[in-house]
C-alpha cells in the first residue's frame, strides 16, 4: 500500500452525515485485509486471531463542517457549524456545497467599514455565497451539507497538507496495519473499526464499540503538534513520533506496554497527559457495555480543523509501526 | 476570454515581484502593438489604429495583486511576513500559499480548541502569523526560501454561470480588458499601459503617465461590490450584473464630470459607484505633469484582496465594451 496515495485518497474525499464518500474507500481498502461490513459511514472489519479475546482498533472517519439552515433569495446561505470551526478563518474560504449536484461557494468576506463581520462570535452572520443566485433554492436545501474544498498536496520532505487529515490519518495508519497483519498469526481477533460523527460528539465510536463488544480498544485520532502560537504544554512535536495518550480516563496498562514496545525498539514516541476526558471516542469506547480497557494513541498534526492541517506522513508510518509490533506481541492480553 | 482569464488570476503577481504576469501579458501582445518595458517593469503599449487621434488617450490597468514578502526566517523554520498592499487578517488565516511561484507553504493558526472566549472573538495580530512549508530547521528553510521572496495565496479557478471565482482578479480583469482591446482593430491610435505597483500606492501607473504624457486616461480596476447578504443596500457600492463602474469621486480622485456622464449614458450597460472609498491608479495619473483628464471604469468585485474573490463575466464585458467607446469618443475628439 502507497500510504501518500490512500492518505491523499481519502483526504480529498468527504464524509460526513449522509456523505459517505471516504467511508466507502475505507471500505474497500479494508476489504482486501479483513472481513468487512458497513452500517452508515461505520466502517467494521474483524482479521481473526487465534484466541477468542478481541481488540478493537478505532479511528474516526468524519470531519468537521457546516449544515445548511437557511436560502435567501438572492442565493446567499447561512450555515450551523458541524463540529469546532475557527469562525475567524471562514471569510473568504471556497467550500463544497453537497446539494442536488455538488456547488462551489465562497464565505462572504465583505470589509468591516462596507458592513461586514466585526466580531466572530455567530456563525449566522457568516453567509456562504452560492454564486447562484435565485437558482440556488433549485439545487440547494436546508439540511445539505458543506464541506472545505481543498486537495492534500505535499510540504517539504515527508509533511502533507490538506483537510481533514484529522482523522482520514489515523484511518490510512490502520489500513496500512490491516494489511501488515492479514498475512500473520495473531494472538487474538483485531477488529477495526472507522467511526461516524466524533465530531458531533463520539457518536459513532459508541455505537460500534457495542456493536463489536471488545476487551480492549485502542483509540487512534490526531493531537495537537507544535506551532508558534500554540503553548508547548498543549503540544506534541511534528515528525516526533506516536503521542501515546495518558489520562484518569485510560488504561495504564495499555499507555505502559505501548511505552515499553516503543523503548524496546528504539521507535520515536512521545507522551500525551490529559487531566481528564481526552476529547476523542476513547472517552465512550472506555465506558461502553460493562467498560473496556482503552488506550489513546495520536498523530501529531498543526492546524486542526482548518482545511490547513499538516501531518508527517513518517509519523503515520511509525505509529503503524508501533501497533504492529504491539499486536504480535500479544498486546496488553 | 474565460480561458484567458483563468491564465491570467492564475499567475502570481505580488507588487514589487510582476515578472511572470509581465512576461504572460507581453506573450499576448506582442503581435498586434508595440510595446516597451520601462525601468520599474511597466509594460506601455502603442496601439496603431486607422486615424490619427485627436486626443492622447491612456488606458492603464495594473498587473500586480496583493501578496506577502518573507521578511525573516525562525530556527524553526516557520517564515515571518509582511502583507503586501491591503489584506484582512481574516483572509490570511489557515490559508494556502505559495512562494515564489513554487514552494508551496500554509499560514498556520493556533486550533480553536485551545483558543479562549475572546480570542475565538477577535482577529490575531497580522504579525503574529507565520508561513510553514513543511521544513523544521532554519537552514533547511533557507534551501527553499529567501527574505524578500515573495508569496502569494493560492486558489482555484471555479465557473458557475457567469460568476468567476479565484484570486487576484484585481485587477486580472483589468489586464483581460486590455489584452482584448489591443488584439482587435482600434479606430484610433491609443497607449495602454500594465502597471506595477499599484497596491503599493499608486506607483507604477505615475511614472507611466509622465512617460505618456496623455491628454487623458482610462483606468480598468476591480472595485468591491458588497451586493451580498446583510448589507445594506446604501453601503454596497456597486452590484454584480449591473454593469461597468463609473467613479465620480473615490478616495483618491475627483472624476472629470463630463467623461463620467458620457460613460454612465453611452448606451452601454453601467452603474456609478456609490460610494467615495478605495482608490485606483487614477489617483496618480490624474495629478501628472500638468493633470490628465481621467475617468475610471471598474469591474464590480466581491470579496476583493482574498484568495476567493468573485466577478460576473458580463460585468468585465461591459467594462471592456465601455472602454472601447470612450477612447473612441475621445480620441476622436468628441470629447
Amino acid at each position: 500500500m502507497d500510504i501518500k496515495e490512500i492518505l491523499f485518497k481519502l483526504s480529498d474525499a468527504v464524509s460526513i452525515g449522509n456523505i459517505t464518500d471516504a467511508s466507502q474507500i475505507a471500505f474497500e481498502e479494508l476489504s482486501k485485509y479483513a472481513k468487512t461490513l458497513q452500517n452508515g459511514i461505520n466502517v467494521i472489519g474483524e482479521i481473526k486471531g487465534e484466541s477468542d479475546y478481541t481488540l478493537m482498533l478505532e479511528a474516526h472517519i468524519d470531519e468537521v463542517g457546516f449544515v445548511v439552515t437557511d436560502i435567501d433569495e438572492d442565493g446567499f446561505l447561512t450555515v450551523k457549524n458541524c463540529g469546532g470551526i475557527d469562525l475567524r478563518a471562514l471569510p473568504s474560504r471556497t467550500v463544497v456545497i453537497h446539494g442536488k449536484e455538488k456547488v462551489t461557494g465562497v464565505f462572504c468576506a465583505t470589509p468591516p467599514h462596507l458592513g461586514g463581520v466585526k466580531e466572530y462570535d455567530d456563525i449566522s452572520v457568516l453567509k456562504i455565497d452560492t454564486l447562484l443566485g435565485e437558482k440556488a433554492k433549485d439545487i440547494i436545501a436546508v439540511g445539505d451539507l458543506v464541506t472545505f474544498n481543498q486537495k492534500a498536496v505535499d510540504l517539504r520532505g515527508s509533511r502533507v497538507t490538506g483537510k481533514s487529515l484529522d482523522n482520514r490519518a489515523g484511518v490510512a495508519c490502520l489500513l496500512l496495519l490491516a494489511e501488515k497483519l492479514s498475512d500473520k498469526k495473531l494472538p487474538f481477533n483485531v477488529v477495526f473499526a472507522f467511526t461516524d460523527a466524533e465530531e458531533l460528539g463520539c457518536r459513532g465510536a459508541k455505537t460500534a464499540a457495542f456493536s463489536i463488544s471488545p476487551d480492549e480498544a485502542i483509540v487512534l485520532d490526531v493531537s495537537f503538534a507544535d506551532a508558534p502560537d500554540v503553548p508547548n504544554n498543549d503540544c506534541g512535536k511534528l515528525s516526533g513520533g506516536a503521542m501515546i495518550g495518558m489520562s484518569p480516563i485510560l488504561d495504564k496498562g495499555i499507555s505502559k506496554t505501548l511505552i515499553s514496545i516503543a523503548k524496546e525498539n528504539n521507535m520515536p514516541y512521545q507522551t500525551e497527559v490529559m487531566g481528564g476526558r481526552t476529547g476523542t471516542n476513547s472517552d465512550v469506547i472506555s465506558i461502553s457495555k460493562s467498560g473496556v480497557k482503552t488506550g489513546l494513541v495520536s498523530i501529531p498534526l498543526r492546524n486542526m480543523h482548518t482545511d490547513v492541517e499538516i501531518i508527517d506522513i513518517k509519523d503515520i508510518e511509525s505509529v503503524c509501526d508501533l501497533l504492529f509490533k504491539c499486536i504480535l506481541k500479544g498486546g496488553n492480553a | 476570454m474565460i480561458e484567458l482569464l483563468k491564465q491570467l488570476c492564475s499567475l502570481d503577481g505580488t507588487s514589487g515581484d510582476e515578472g511572470a504576469a509581465r512576461d504572460f501579458v507581453i506573450s499576448q501582445i506582442k503581435d498586434y502593438c508595440e510595446y516597451k518595458v520601462d525601468n520599474l517593469g511597466n509594460i506601455i503599449a502603442f496601439k496603431k489604429g486607422k486615424n490619427a487621434p485627436a486626443k492622447k488617450v491612456l488606458i492603464d490597468a495594473h498587473l500586480d495583486e496583493v501578496g506577502l514578502i518573507i521578511t525573516h526566517i525562525e530556527n524553526d523554520g516557520f517564515l515571518r511576513f509582511k502583507i503586501v498592499g491591503g489584506i484582512d487578517t481574516a483572509a490570511l488565516l489557515c490559508r494556502r500559499v505559495k512562494i515564489s511561484g513554487k514552494i508551496p507553504g500554509v499560514i498556520g493558526c493556533k486550533p480553536v480548541h485551545l483558543c479562549d472566549g475572546d480570542e475565538r472573538k477577535k482577529l490575531p495580530d497580522a504579525d503574529s502569523l507565520y508561513i510553514d512549508i513543511g521544513v523544521s530547521s532554519a537552514d533547511e528553510a533557507n534551501t527553499y526560501v529567501a527574505v524578500g521572496d515573495c508569496a502569494v495565496m493560492c486558489s482555484d479557478f471555479t465557473v458557475t454561470g457567469d460568476k468567476i471565482l479565484t484570486k487576484a482578479l484585481d485587477d486580472r480583469v483589468g489586464c483581460l480588458v486590455l489584452i482584448d482591446l489591443l488584439k482587435q482593430d482600434a479606430e484610433y491610435d491609443f497607449y495602454a499601459s500594465f502597471s506595477v505597483q499599484e497596491e503599493v500606492g499608486l506607483r507604477g501607473a505615475g511614472v507611466v503617465a509622465f512617460a505618456v504624457e496623455p491628454d487623458a486616461a482610462i483606468v480598468i480596476d476591480g472595485t468591491t461590490a458588497a451586493d451580498v447578504a446583510g448589507v445594506a443596500a446604501a453601503k454596497q457600492v456597486c452590484r454584480q450584473g449591473e454593469g461597468a463602474v463609473v467613479s465620480f469621486m473615490d478616495g483618491a480622485t475627483s472624476y472629470d464630470r463630463e467623461y463620467y456622464n458620457a460613460a454612465l449614458n453611452s448606451g452601454i450597460k453601467a452603474q456609478s459607484k456609490c460610494a467615495v472609498a478605495g482608490g485606483n491608479n487614477a489617483g496618480a495619473i490624474h495629478l501628472s505633469r500638468g493633470g490628465v483628464r481621467t475617468l475610471a471604469l471598474s469591474v464590480p468585485c466581491r470579496y476583493i484582496h482574498t484568495a476567493g474573490s468573485v466577478c460576473d463575466m458580463r460585468d468585465i464585458i461591459t467594462v471592456r465594451d465601455l472602454a472601447k467607446y470612450m477612447v473612441d469618443q475621445i480620441a476622436g475628439g468628441k470629447l
